[in-house]
């Protein structure tokens, strides 16, 4: 399990089973059902519960402005740090062939679909700026052309509170290419 | 302690291992192909970024492993030169270009020529039409693995004629077509064949061209494109080259 190496989890394991065997039975039934009934959101590919997620069905959400990332953590994520009150759309992941990952796998038919809708103006990519992530971001913005959607994706460079002499040199390129007027 | 001699390499593909290290495939110059685990390659030092940022592919790298085993263990790796610059298509043909070498090459198998080409490759692939880098590593990639592809004779050993038409199998070599109304055929028409074989026709002109490293016209590129699709396809097995899915209309 990801953050969770063996030492931990055999501890975890005595734990429940010499001392609460009632916490290992409740979090038993809590898997159980969150396996059984977690599927995916039919607009915006994220894990929830019902057909729509909640902020799909969220009618006070911007129906203009779609955001799209590669996990429903990201959402998570985003919603906790930034003032951003449209849609999202989940990729599941970055195109990359080598991996067998390619258009189909992150939906991104279902996401071309979204683009034709004609309520939505802007699209926001916030994919990492791995050379995946960039192909994938490519991709997109190639399946965008057609509509009259505006594109533009998060910025990626020096890190809030970083020193210049410690950022490597990708980001320190990628920062350069991404300046902004003051 | 003796210092250590860093080797030139390129990351060809990387993934997740762990929480918090990379399991990547090195195209090193020395040693060829090889794995390589990168150790908590995407923690990063206090003030500093995590290695991971580096070990991208498309990065020029200076390298140090230690392990005899299949996967060896990175113990350092600095930038030998800025990432090449690919960007929209340019990294698609990139990602084609690492998924040849992750197929036909084989681990450990030391390739030195074949790493300069590649370099070479990635950095025409930045600048120069595409098609054409494509082409000419494609060729250099068979002749380094012994299937060279012999474009300047037919199957018989007569020199290629530009004005006639070619019928290409991997299985038979480069076959005139007698038949003159061939002439008037616009390519790329593939030869009908059996199904096993791939098959392409090209014609004499763009044989002498593709062997000349000529720039080559659209015409031309999807029958080049087309020949060399049929030459790879013995040594690349039935299972299709995923990178090709990425052009929507101009595979590569
Ligand atoms: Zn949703």
């Amino acid at each position: 399990m990801p953050g969770i190496g063996p030492k931990s989890a055999q501890r975890m394991a005595f734990h429940l089973l010499e001392r609460d065997r009632d916490a290992g039975r409740q979090l038993a039934r809590v898997m159980d059902a969150a396996m059984e009934r977690i599927g995916r959101c039919e607009r915006c590919r994220t894990l929830t519960e019902h057909t729509r997620c909640q902020i799909c069905a969220n009618a006070r959400r911007n129906v203009s402005l779609l955001c799209i990332v590669e996990q429903p953590s990201d959402i998570v994520a985003i919603e906790q740090a930034a003032d951003y009150d449209g849609l999202y759309f989940v990729l599941g992941g970055r195109l990359s062939p080598l991996d067998g990952i390619g258009p189909e796998e992150l939906g991104l038919d279902r996401l071309e679909a979204r683009f034709n809708e004609p309520e939505l103006d802007e699209a926001i990519l916030a994919i990492s700026p791995t050379v995946e992530g960039l192909a994938t971001a490519h991709y997109i913005s190639e399946l965008a052309r057609c509509s009259s959607l505006r594109l533009s994706r998060i910025a990626h460079g020096v890190p809030l509170g970083g020193e210049l002499e410690f950022v490597d040199g990708g980001t320190l390129a990628h920062a350069f290419a991404g300046r902004q007027g003051l | 302690m003796r210092a250590q001699a860093l080797k030139r390499g390129f990351v060809l593909h990387r993934r997740d291992y762990r929480n918090s290290s990379l399991l990547l495939e090195v195209f090193s110059a020395e040693h060829g192909r090889l794995a390589c685990l990168a150790k908590g390659a995407k923690a990063a030092p206090k003030g500093r970024g995590a290695l991971a940022s580096l070990l991208q592919p498309f990065q020029p790298l200076w390298l140090h492993w230690v392990g005899r085993g299949e996967v060896k263990t990175l113990t350092r790796a600095e930038a030998a030169a800025p990432a090449i610059a690919l960007s929209g298509e340019r990294l698609y043909c990139g990602f084609y270009l690492n998924e040849l070498l992750m197929r036909l090459l084989a681990r450990d198998d030391p390739q030195e020529p074949l790493f300069v080409f590649y370099q070479q490759a990635l950095a025409d692939l930045a600048t120069e039409p595409m098609d054409a880098v494509l082409r000419r590593f494609e060729l250099r990639l068979l002749e380094e693995l012994g299937y060279a592809l012999d474009l300047r004779r037919d199957r018989h050993g007569a020199p290629i004629d530009p004005s006639r038409y070619y019928g290409y199998r991997p299985d038979v070599g480069l076959e005139p077509l007698l038949d003159p109304r061939w002439e008037s055929v616009p390519e790329p028409v593939p030869v009908v064949a059996s199904s096993l074989a791939p098959a392409a026709l090209v014609s004499g002109a763009t044989l002498q061209r593709l062997a000349a490293g000529s720039a080559l016209s659209p015409r031309e590129s999807r029958a080049a494109r087309g020949l060399m699709r049929a030459a790879l396809a013995p040594h690349l097995g039935p299972k299709p080259l995923r990178s090709r899915e990425l052009f929507r209309r101009r595979p590569g």
